[in-house]
């Protein structure tokens, strides 16, 4: 373009655009929305929704990211309560447990004919072929050949004592002899520690009538158990020889989960007596 | 070309103008990007081109503001104009001289606005002197970023193709 024209058209646009502005001023009143002002609106109304579609959009993401993140930050927090909640409720269920194993050994200790001790077992071997059991029994400590039980029946024999502490001889252990008696038929015997959590009954004749499911009891002829505690019941039955029964036995306690026992307060007769009398029957 | 670039330059400007209006209210106090296209356009030196770049930057500054129409209209096209017939006489590379021509425009079309509301609008609130200032610098030192920005990369790409026109010289 010719700087003439350019010239020109420079006076034209500046004139008009003096002329809009006039057209706009106060003085003259009216609607100051011109056709030109209107038309410019409406091509830059999209720019604008744009730009504002734009930071919602913007803004809407980080609310989303910052809400997930305290989202996450909640779910660890109530993953964490939770674990803590169960972790309350196992230690809850374990004292109830004991609260409700310590009444019953309560109620056993006052309705029972002896003087009873609690001790509390920290150590159970019943599995290898001793089978032995460690209790912590106080300052009293406890003496040599204390009968030791449960509410449900005979455990064993104290063998060992030092301090607050004491050794029981189970009475599953091979080594364990116990005077005993079989209820229904009135019959003694001797029961025998088998190992693996059985006892046998032995020398029964063959003439006693013997079923499954009869109660042994202590008989009180060995020195060491009172007479009526539970034993164990018959578990089978088999032609042993001409003479015995081959009779299995299951003990009364279930050795296997024991926490707490008692030890009978009891005076022994004095060991030379027990040795002149022969004392097979440990 | 030159056409879609300015719209496209134009478009940008909008959509800056408006970004930054949400975050800041104050933006349009400080930056004037549409003045800034119009000057980018002006530099080139072709006055009619610059006149009316700076008449359509002007018109939609104008939608923008809540100003009377024709107000950035008016400065922008007699600024563009200005700058242009300036660019024809003078050769300009130095830094501070370039910048010093962004600023010249931006110093002028405040003037001219200033005027414009005076004659027009004489109850209007101008703004501040550090608002005038604030333009004024901005003005300079973002044409002058751009423009170095852009002569870099025009420098880049000639260098580039000059790499490959290279002609392979045979053994002698």
């Amino acid at each position: 373009m010719k700087p003439r024209w350019t010239r020109v058209l420079l006076a034209v646009l500046l004139v008009g655009q003096l002329f809009l502005l006039a057209a706009q001023t106060p003085a003259r009143g009216g609607d100051p929305q011109t056709l030109l002002a209107s038309v410019t609106l409406r091509l830059l109304g999209p720019f604008a929704r744009l730009s504002a579609a734009t930071g919602e959009a913007v803004r809407g993401a980080r609310e989303a990211t910052r809400g997930r993140a305290a989202l996450a930050r909640e779910n660890r927090r109530l993953r964490e309560e939770l674990l803590e909640l169960r972790r309350d409720r196992l230690r809850l269920a374990a004292l109830e447990q004991e609260a409700t194993a310590l009444a019953r050994g309560v109620d056993f200790a006052r309705e029972s004919p002896w003087r009873l001790r609690a001790a509390e077992v920290v150590y159970l071997d019943h599995a290898s072929w001793l089978k032995t059991m460690l209790l912590h029994v106080g300052p009293a400590g406890a003496r040599l050949d204390q009968p030791v039980i449960t509410e449900a029946g005979v455990v064993g024999r104290v063998i060992g004592a030092a301090g607050g502490y004491a050794k029981v001889q189970l009475v599953t252990d091979g080594a364990a002899h116990v005077g005993a008696v079989l209820e229904r038929a009135r019959r003694q015997a001797i029961a025998r520690g088998a190992g693996a959590g059985r006892m046998t009954l032995e020398f029964v004749p063959r003439q006693i009538a013997v079923e499954v499911g009869d109660r042994v009891l202590t008989a009180g002829i060995d020195g060491v158990y009172p007479r009526g505690i539970p034993l164990g019941t018959v578990s089978s039955v088999a032609p042993g020889s001409e003479l015995f029964h081959a009779i299995e036995i299951e003990p009364a306690a279930d050795l296997a989960r024991l926490s707490f026992v008692y030890l009978i307060e009891r005076e022994t007769p004095p060991a030379a007596l027990r040795s002149e009398a022969g004392d097979g029957l440990r | 070309m030159a056409f879609a670039k300015f719209l496209a330059a134009l478009a940008v400007a909008v959509l800056l103008h408006l970004a930054g209006t949400r975050v800041e209210p104050l933006f349009p106090l400080a930056v004037d990007l549409f003045l800034l296209v119009a000057l980018l356009e002006a530099r080139h030196g072709r006055p009619s081109g610059a006149m009316l770049a700076g008449l359509a930057a002007g018109l939609v500054a104008d939608g923008l503001t809540g100003g009377p129409y024709g107000l950035f209209g008016f400065a922008n096209t007699a600024v563009g104009y200005g700058v242009a017939r300036a660019a024809q006489q003078l050769v300009v590379q130095r830094s501070t001289s370039l910048a010093a021509v962004f600023a010249a425009g931006a110093a002028a079309q405040q003037a001219i606005l200033a005027g414009l509301a005076l004659v027009f609008r004489p109850g209007a609130e101008l703004a501040g002197p550090e608002w005038l200032l604030a333009k004024v610098a901005t003005t300079a030192l973002a044409g002058l970023a751009w423009t170095r920005a852009v002569e870099r990369l025009a420098g880049g790409l000639a260098r580039r193709r000059a790499g490959r026109a290279k002609p392979m010289e045979l053994p002698k």
